[in-house]
């Protein structure tokens, strides 16, 4: 089934259940899929942008709302959104980073984290993770004093995640933002797995910047995010344009540089203001949440030789996960080699594990009913008993 | 103009986002529980109203 031309009807999520890592907290609620039908032309949001013309003022839609109610959610004072958490990042570090400057990541920072200190000539510095995989405090002030030692400059910034995507890990934000403060450091917590599925408190945190993605977890399309950050920061973050044209004349009202004026200008923002009443209301379900991913926890490790290498109990719907004694065992004889599993998962209806993996690999059981994890759980025992791996009861 | 054809035209597509969700929550084997059903049904007698609408509307 075609939508147009060459391309295909996307169907993964409706003949399958998807457990990939990155997919699943950003999968539209029907209000954000109705939003999507009546909001999909270009600037569908500009039809009544009136004077001071920028996005966060549009009152109808109800985006001026939208934009204080999601301050407020993470308390935080004042919010924008972006074109993916990743804007996010470039837009902090393009206000506070100088060419030079270090910045501190940590060893679990995604790659966009990274690009956007290149973007703005910092030096990307990391924090190691312990043996557990997790980033401690300690490690952040030994980070912070030897950055200092070898650089001879305070850091510019630290960024930290909340849920790291490796393992889906939690760190301790709040003991990592204290002792970045305490060097006068200001704090970027990634969300990107958090905000949007299970509560996530800014001022709780003790944090100074909170970034969020549409997409990944708000039941957003893409690319979408949001960027919230305190009063202490607001003007400098969200500085609007001073230049004019030396021609014309012109200058550009209140637009932010850093935003480049307006962000989500259609059918991105309409569908995450579509489902923020939901993930509002799924945030608080995020225990239920656990209680289903446990339900295939427990079913893949009963599955001998098979390790979970993320933090267990799970506090988190993504897992990373260590097969290489068991489905990959199966893979050394079997003709399929490692193509096997995915396809044998493919047949039963289960999708986002990337073909021929079999060794370590994600998922994220974010979503599902109890039935589907049922279900899931099912599939997995299911290939193990086929394949001749033990199954301990 | 027909706004009465322009709203059905909207529902439809809306009621039948409706049940791309059942079909999402169901997956992969769509087997549907007795309320489900139920809820199915009538989702789709009201998309039948509103093409129904649309019919009266355009044709």
């Amino acid at each position: 089934m075609r939508c147009g031309g060459d391309i295909e009807a996307r169907q993964v999520d409706e003949t399958a259940i998807n457990i990939d890592p990155i997919q699943v907290g950003g999968r539209l609620t029907a209000d954000a899929m109705k939003a999507v039908i009546a909001y999909g032309d270009g600037y569908s949001v500009c039809d009544n942008c009136r004077k001071p013309f920028r996005l966060d003022y549009i009152k109808k839609p109800p985006i001026a709302d939208f934009h204080a109610d999601l301050a407020s959610w993470l308390e935080m004072d004042s919010c924008r959104v972006v074109p993916g958490a990743r804007r996010g990042f470039q837009a902090v570090c393009q206000a506070l980073v100088k060419r030079g400057d270090p910045v501190i990541l940590t060893a679990l920072s995604h790659y966009t984290e990274f690009l956007g200190v290149e973007s703005a000539g910092g030096v990307p510095r990391e924090i190691p993770k312990d043996e557990r995989n997790h980033i401690t405090p300690d490690a952040a002030a030994e980070t912070i004093e030897r950055v200092i030692r070898t650089d001879g400059k305070t850091p510019a910034l630290l960024f930290v995640e909340g849920v790291d995507y490796q393992f889906g890990n939690h760190h301790d934000i709040r003991g990592i933002a204290k002792v970045a403060h305490s060097y006068d450091i200001p704090v970027l917590y990634n969300g990107a797995y958090t905000v949007g599925i299970l509560p996530v408190s800014g001022r709780d945190l003790g944090v100074d910047f909170v970034i969020g993605s549409g997409h990944k977890s708000m039941a957003a399309p893409a690319p979408s995010g949001l960027l919230a950050t305190t009063e202490e920061y607001a003007e400098k973050i969200f500085a609007t344009t001073a230049v004019k044209g030396d021609q014309t004349g012109r200058t550009f009202g209140i637009k932010e540089v850093a935003m480049m004026g307006c962000t989500l200008m259609g059918v991105t923002i309409m569908g995450m203001m579509a489902s923020f009443p939901h993930v509002k209301e799924r945030v608080l379900q995020w225990d239920e949440e656990l209680r289903k991913g446990k339900i295939i926890i427990d079913a893949l490790t009963s599955i001998e030789g098979t390790k979970i290498l993320s933090d267990m109990p799970r506090e988190h719907t993504l897992t990373r996960i260590d097969t290489r004694e068991s489905f990959d065992r199966v893979a050394e004889t079997h003709k399929k080699r490692g193509f096997y599993f995915t396809s044998a998962l493919g047949k039963r209806g289960i999708a986002g594990v990337i073909p021929g993996a079999t060794k370590v690999w994600k998922f994220n059981t974010y979503g599902m009913t109890a039935g589907q994890a049922e279900y899931t759980a099912g599939v997995f025992l299911d290939i193990a008993t086929e394949n001749g791996l033990a199954v301990n009861e | 103009m027909s706004q009465r054809a322009t709203d059905a035209l909207f529902q439809s597509l809306f009621l039948l986002t409706d049940i791309r969700v059942m079909l999402r929550e169901t997956a992969p084997l769509h087997q549907l529980s007795a309320e489900e059903k139920e809820t199915a049904g009538k989702l789709l007698k009201s998309v039948r109203r509103q093409v129904d609408i649309l019919e009266e509307e355009l044709i």
